[in-house]
């Protein structure tokens, strides 16, 4: 018997590395399991995506079909669908296969066990990116920045840390939008502890003049009203280049990143190309996909990204959105909302 | 006009007569009953589905529920929550009020002014000057907000950069957006079209007998203007001032965009602020307890309008007796008003049309000729070429169409019935149709969609519940053709009935043609909020129902701005036109030049 369990486990194991080994060597379009789940999702012919802007269903929309052809993608962008799933579900209405969005958007569907349990594994997800236990899986990253107007800023220039823009000479110089600002001093809360993001917050509004706009921020810094846009994402400064406003981004020691996540929904009226599109989305080509048509990164352990070598090059901090912090950076969210409304 | 000249001697004996406010039930007959009724009940349909909703939500919580859902349950929490906040005493309500005051009071004398040139002098070009006024409304909030930081950007606005240099200025200034008379400027103009329409409907309908008496009898034009126009055009000048406050108390574009900067917050920024949490549901719960207020200062402002117009007969200047309205002779005041017209166009028109031509060719680049050699198409391009374009296009006209023709003919049923008849019940017809004027679009819409997910037939992601939900804002068709009916002598309608017209015939031979130009501004007025309405098709949206304001909303949040600008001026170059069809439908009906 002593010798039996060494060599079925040392069995095991050479099963599992050849397995693991293989997954690994084999295209995952080629995996059985997935190769098994086209099949059975192209008898639904169309899947329905909701996320948060137009453009991820866009990209979408134009990609997945040259991967698995005869299934269309369909679907809208929209900021509020939490709502309208939670409605639909208790309306017995069901419309939508798969929603993308932020982690912290997506828990009170989660709360209503409107997402399907799903085997991300057997369709080749890293556990690491399983989340809510097999309810959702992680996606590309909210990763928040400086970006600065090329035109206006030279290099050298460029801050390196969040304290660094406390800098007179960036006073008059800053913009913010009013939704990401405080949920950036919420993130830095996080890593500083509140007092330290209060005092920089206080700091950038009242002394800084920091401006805060609803309005895009491609517009201030095409202009030079102002020249460094605050809390916006890396994704922008290639929307931005790409719209014709050169605009660079800046690696800071601390970098927070919003999670976001693909939920394949319950009752999707076409569950196997839900789930089909959803692992697609979130595995390499998917995201290098993404990363090349919407600028979208991951930077979660074992992402491949450009921003991911960047920030590991850097060896900034990164506080990543997680659920052990949800409800305490949603605190600090408030609490930051009513200083940046000038209410405290 | 030629029922107008039907003039006997029953007019004549009843010159002097009030205006009858009564009407026998036999003069309606059967027909004119079921028209009414279906047009109440279709009204409080519209209205009462969002307006309990409001009321409710109010009063519904925690904020993790929506507020008909199992969990959610009876509370105060919403009201104690949102009206325990010092802030709000201390800087929200002051800055409302400041803003508001100070937003209708520029709106009013910019739009009284144009309308009064456009519809009673000879000012040159007025069908153009029309058009050019009803820009602001056709072009999206956030464009308007964002030409006027392109203007008045301390740093970089055009205005302020040739000021600096002109004066020898230092490097920001000396002009700043960001501030409350920034926002007051850019909200009171941008609500110019609004007012100008209701206005000049009211001016053109009324006839200037009483004016050219008063002239006749030596009066100066100034006093003629004090003591005889404004009076006689009371409704018609409340009915606008209280349309108007109300929108500028629900408009949050203008103060998100330009007061944010400037951390000055009002009451429909709080709303907004409460439906875009962080990470949690929408706290509708508290939004709603917010709007509230909106409710209220509407009843009072009813109140208000009907004290101050009670004695209806003092309005009437249209008898039996037909008129021409006379065209005052501007004389050397023709230059300066042309200049007025042409600053309110370069401000409100000219400028906001062209940074959305330019985005749209050329993003954001600085305007100068060596950027003309960039210019793309690839905005048009792209849409032209997406099939979802040409439904949205379709989708709008049917919805913006179909909601206006539906408002503006329920409410015209609804105006005729509280002012001409005594049916029991109509001064809450009156009530209810006007506190649409309340709900908050993003209350309408999420009433709408838990409506119309519950009904059993599948409308809902359809094009029809967009026109459905559209429908509640009864308030301005009644209103304005309110105004307009109480300027109109009954004795028009008893001489019909007298020379044995049924009640139908003389609402469509004497009544609708005489209220065709409110009819008219109140269709044209709905018709280009629903095109530009983008609150409600974005909660209601599906596949297969979107329209050219959602579009344009997605591709400005995606960053993909030059795409966004082109839906808008396509938005623009699609309402122009009916515009202009529309001016000339009443000036042909009017027999004006």
């Amino acid at each position: 018997m002593r010798g039996v369990v060494p060599a079925a486990f040392i069995t095991g194991l050479l099963a599992a590395t050849f397995s693991v080994s293989a997954m690994a060597q084999t295209a995952w379009h080629d995996l059985p399991a997935v190769k098994d789940l086209y099949e059975k999702a192209k008898a639904e012919k169309e899947v329905v995506i909701w996320t948060p802007t137009q453009t991820e269903v866009d990209w979408v929309a134009a990609e997945f079909p040259k991967r698995f052809p005869g299934i269309t993608v369909k679907g809208t962008g929209d900021l509020q669908a939490a709502t309208k799933l939670i409605a639909e579900a208790r309306a017995n209405r069901h419309s939508v296969d798969v929603w993308q969005n932020s982690l912290g958007g997506m828990i009170e569907v989660q709360k209503r066990n409107l997402f399907a349990k799903v085997n991300w594994q057997e369709l080749g997800i890293p556990p690491g990116n399983i989340l809510f236990d097999g309810e959702g899986v992680a996606a590309h990253n909210f990763v928040y920045s400086a970006l600065y107007a090329k035109n206006f800023v030279k290099d050298e220039d460029v801050p390196k840390t969040w304290d660094d823009l406390l800098d007179p000479k960036w006073k008059g110089k800053m913009v913010a939008e009013h939704f990401l600002f405080p949920r950036l001093l919420g993130f830095l809360a996080l890593e500083w502890g509140p007092e330290r993001a209060e005092k920089w917050g206080r700091a950038m509004l009242d002394d800084q003049k920091i401006l805060i706009t609803n309005a895009p921020r491609e517009s201030f810094l095409k202009t030079g009203e102002r020249i460094l846009s605050v809390g916006d994402s890396v994704t922008q400064s290639f929307q931005y280049t790409q719209n014709g406003v050169p605009t660079g981004y800046t690696v800071l020691d601390v970098v927070p990143a919003v999670q976001f996540m693909m939920a394949v929904m319950r009752n999707a009226p076409h569950p196997n190309a839900a789930r089909l599109l959803a692992a697609w989305m979130t595995e390499d080509e998917g995201m290098a996909l993404r990363e090349k048509n919407a600028f979208g990164f991951g930077i979660r352990p074992g992402s491949k990204s450009q921003v991911a070598a960047q920030i590991a090059k850097a060896k900034s901090k990164v506080v990543l959105e997680d659920l052990s912090t949800m409800q305490q950076r949603a605190d600090y969210y408030k609490k930051f909302s009513a200083l940046v409304l000038g209410q405290h | 006009m030629s029922q107008l000249t039907l003039s006997t001697n029953l007019q004549r004996t009843r010159a002097r007569r009030p205006v009858k406010a009564g009407r026998r039930r036999g003069e309606i007959g059967v027909v004119g009953w079921i028209v009414i009724a279906a047009a109440s009940l279709a009204a409080l349909y519209f209205i009462l589905g969002p307006l309990t909703m409001l009321v409710t939500t109010a009063f519904r919580g925690p904020q993790e529920f929506l507020p008909f859902e199992e969990g959610a349950h009876w509370t105060l929490d919403n009201l104690k929550t949102v009206y325990s906040d010092p802030a709000l005493y201390r800087t929200i309500i002051p800055n409302t009020l400041i803003f508001t005051v100070g937003s209708v009071s520029v709106t009013f004398a910019v739009a009284f002014l144009l309308a009064w040139l456009v519809e009673r002098t000879n000012l040159p070009w007025r069908n153009v000057v029309y058009t050019a006024v009803l820009f602001p409304l056709l072009v999206p909030g956030i464009v308007l907000s964002i030409t006027w930081i392109f203007l008045l950007a301390p740093n970089t606005g055009w205005i302020n950069v040739a000021l600096r240099n002109l004066l020898y200025l230092g490097d920001t200034g000396p002009l700043n957006i960001f501030s409350m008379t920034g926002m007051i400027i850019a909200q009171g103009i941008g609500l110019v079209p609004f007012v100008f329409l209701l206005l000049s409907a009211a001016l053109r309908s009324m006839n200037p007998s009483l004016e050219e008496a008063s002239n006749v009898a030596g009066a100066s034009p100034f006093k003629t203007f004090l003591r005889v126009t404004l009076p006689v055009l009371r409704p018609g000048l409340l009915a606008p001032l209280i349309l108007a406050t109300l929108v500028t108390l629900e408009q949050f574009e203008t103060p998100l965009v330009i007061g944010f900067p400037a951390r000055i917050q009002v009451f429909a920024t709080k709303i907004f602020f409460e439906l875009n949490p962080d990470s949690d549901l929408p706290a509708y719960g508290r939004a709603a307890a917010v709007a509230l207020p909106f409710l209220i200062g509407g009843i009072l402002l009813l109140f208000l309008y009907n004290y101050l117009i009670r004695r209806a007969e003092s309005f009437v200047t249209v008898t039996g007796k037909g008129f021409r309205p006379t065209r005052f002779e501007l004389g050397r005041w023709r230059i300066p008003a042309m200049i007025f017209v042409s600053v309110y166009a370069l401000f409100a028109a000219i400028l906001p049309g062209f940074v959305l031509i330019w985005a749209s060719l050329f993003g954001y680049s600085f305007p100068s000729l060596d950027v003309l050699s960039s210019i793309s198409f690839e905005g048009y391009i792209d849409l032209f070429n997406n099939y979802k374009f040409w439904l949205a296009v379709r989708n709008t006209f049917i919805v913006a169409g179909s909601s206006a023709l539906i408002v503006t003919t329920i409410g015209v049923v609804l105006a005729w019935t509280i002012l001409r008849t005594k049916l029991f019940g109509r001064s809450i017809l009156d009530f209810v149709s006007f506190l649409s004027l309340g709900i908050p679009t993003v209350i309408a819409g999420l009433a709408s969609m838990l409506l119309y997910l519950s009904v059993p037939f599948g409308i809902y992601g359809t094009v029809l519940v967009l026109v459905l939900a559209y429908s509640y804002r009864m308030a301005v068709a009644t209103r304005l053709t309110r105004a307009a009916l109480m300027q109109i002598h009954a004795e028009l309608e008893e001489a019909s009935s007298v020379a044995g017209g049924q009640w139908l015939t003389t609402i469509r031979k004497v009544v609708l043609p005489l209220l065709m130009p409110s009819l008219v501004a109140s269709f044209v007025l709905l018709f280009i909020i629903g095109f530009r309405e983008f609150t409600i098709p974005m909660i209601l949206q599906s596949t297969d129902n979107g329209v050219l304001s959602v579009m344009m909303w997605q591709a400005f949040q995606s960053g993909k701005t030059m795409q966004a600008a082109a839906v808008g001026t396509i938005i623009v170059m699609l309402v122009i036109p009916v515009i202009f069809v529309m001016r000339r439908f009443v000036l042909a009906r009017d027999g004006k030049d």
